[in-house]
């Protein structure tokens, strides 16, 4: 009877820590670098969407409609598979651009209803670019597998911004 | 150009506010002091002093809080603790949490009945509605409704429980007394918030999908009209003859007209505006930003934003968030009424 009771204990104690993972809750991540390069040139960079060769996790972006609102672009991936996106906002005078996953397979990026925006902020001759983000995880109901919970969806997210900022940054820094 | 957002511009801020605090009438009916924001990423509780401009307390709640409504008479607020599948009870007085139940697979959208004291939880996962007794903290009732429920609104009767049944595109109505559903309304493509109006005439959902808002008759159980807005809008707050939508990926809140449902200003807020509720007597709406992390007010005579105040990270107060001052508060009390006989010794 005591066993049961302490094991019953042990399960009680644990219970927390299994359900952090669970319930519809979006996820956000947001990066920011600062570049030793005018605003103008960086927003030059990052502000057309029809070319994302800064990122050198993607090896070709192909797509539609320039930097209209509605343009469309299919990123591909170095090592395979392609992210289709949607450019939803687009503001050239504020040096921001915000864009959405239309499909994606969650074996590719681990998310879902995912959206985000670039800004660059001029800084003096410096600029600071802040990438945000919002997404909900890859598998929808109670109880993901690992690859598809929400420290998943954050940590592949964090992964493309990083490395993104820090490869614009050595572009625009000449490094 | 829209307003740069990613600092919150304290002395904007405060400018802001000193012209927002002018301008209430006395014949209007006491305004909320006080919003309860539910802030999703930080897992915590923002109580925001609305005559002050400013969060007053940010208490810690757990399970990842989203929904939330209000006793009618102030005391308690009611939250929605997804991830650990929780209804959370917050005294509101003590700004504290007085009790936790779990509820359902996934609760999400709530609602307070006005009268009885039943609080109405969407299961998102169980695709139910359960009904929880506020003074014995059981449930005491579930009803199926369709596929994922999110929004849950009561009639200000009482008499009538809706649910956004966001992945069935439909709303369930539910008569309260029997606690059973007596219909259903097809609507716009996954609708999330749900709103009825204060006579019970009409309500509207926003829908995700499909970038509009349905308006239903009520008596006649029927949807009645569409009317286009931003993008992703997420939930419907009714003011001064106007309906305020935040629209999520749009970062604006689309307001049109209740009589001739004509758009009349698209306004730029923080980015992704999700709850969204007008004050009693009509005069603002506030609207929690989840990216910008703010909760913003919205003149409703103006149609502008007058108050930008910052509050935890993520913000959703998907519900009912503004506190009534309800019978028991009086207005602007001192902030120490003797709660014992002054003769006690001091602790």
């Amino acid at each position: 009877m005591l066993r049961l009771v302490a094991s019953f204990l042990a399960l009680v104690c644990l219970w927390p820590l299994a359900a952090t993972a669970h319930g519809p809750t979006r996820q956000k991540v947001v990066e920011t670098v600062e570049i030793n390069a005018p605003a103008d040139e960086v927003w030059a960079v990052v502000g057309n969407f029809q070319d994302m060769s800064w990122h050198p996790a993607f090896k070709k972006t192909e797509g539609t409609g320039g930097n209209d609102v509605g343009a469309t672009r299919i990123l591909t991936l170095e090592g395979g598979g392609q992210i289709f996106e949607k450019l939803s906002k687009y503001n050239a005078e504020g040096k921001s651009l915000a864009y959405e996953i239309t499909e994606v397979d969650v074996k590719v990026v681990p998310v879902t209803n995912y959206s985000a925006s670039i800004t660059v902020t001029p800084d003096g001759d410096k600029s600071k670019v802040e990438w945000k983000s919002a997404f909900y995880r890859g598998y929808v109901n109670n109880d993901p597998p690992p690859e598809l919970s929400d420290e998943a969806a954050v940590k592949a997210i964090t992964g493309v911004f990083q490395s993104g900022l820090e490869a614009l940054k050595k572009k625009l820094e000449g490094g | 150009m829209p307003i740069r957002r990613s600092s919150p511009a304290l002395a904007l801020t405060l400018a802001l506010i000193a012209t927002s605090a002018a301008g209430t009438s006395a014949a209007d009916p006491a305004p909320p002091r006080e919003a309860f924001v539910t802030n999703q990423t930080a897992d915590s509780l923002s109580i925001v002093d609305l005559d002050a401009g400013k969060a007053a307390a940010e208490i810690k709640i757990g399970g990842k809080p989203a929904g939330i409504a209000m006793a009618p008479d102030g005391r308690f607020a009611y939250l929605t603790s997804p991830e650990s599948k929780e209804l959370v009870v917050v005294d509101a007085e003590k700004r504290a949490v007085a009790a936790r139940l779990q509820v359902g697979q996934g609760p999400l959208g709530i609602a307070v009945h006005p009268k009885n004291d039943r609080v109405y939880v969407a299961d998102w996962y169980e695709h139910k509605l359960y009904a929880v007794d506020a003074a014995t903290l059981k449930v005491v009732g579930s009803v199926e409704v369709g596929k994922s429920p999110s929004g849950v609104a009561v009639t200000a009767d009482g008499a009538r429980i809706l649910t956004a049944d966001r992945d069935s595109n439909q709303v369930s109505i539910i008569d309260s007394a029997s606690f059973t559903r007596t219909g259903t309304v097809a609507v716009g493509e996954r609708p999330f918030g749900v709103t009825v109006d204060a006579e019970g005439r009409r309500a509207y959902t926003a829908n995700v999908g499909s970038d509009d808002v349905s308006v239903i008759d009520l008596s006649a159980g029927k949807l009645i009209a569409t009317v286009k807005v931003g993008h992703r809008p997420y939930a419907v707050a009714l003011a001064g003859g106007h309906a305020f939508v935040t629209d999520q990926y749009g970062g604006t809140v689309t307001v049109f007209d209740l009589a001739s449902l004509a758009v009349v200003k698209t306004i730029e807020v923080g980015e992704y505006p999700e709850g969204i509720e007008a004050e009693p007597g009509g005069g603002s709406v506030y609207v929690a930003c989840w990216e910008a992390n703010t909760l913003e007010r919205i003149d409703t005579a103006t149609l502008a934003v007058t108050a930008r105040i910052p509050v935890g990270d993520g913000p959703r107060a998907f519900g009912r968030f503004l506190r009534p001052p309800g019978p028991l508060s009086l207005p602007k009390a001192p902030p120490s009424l003797p709660k014992a006989p002054p003769s006690l010794p001091k602790d």
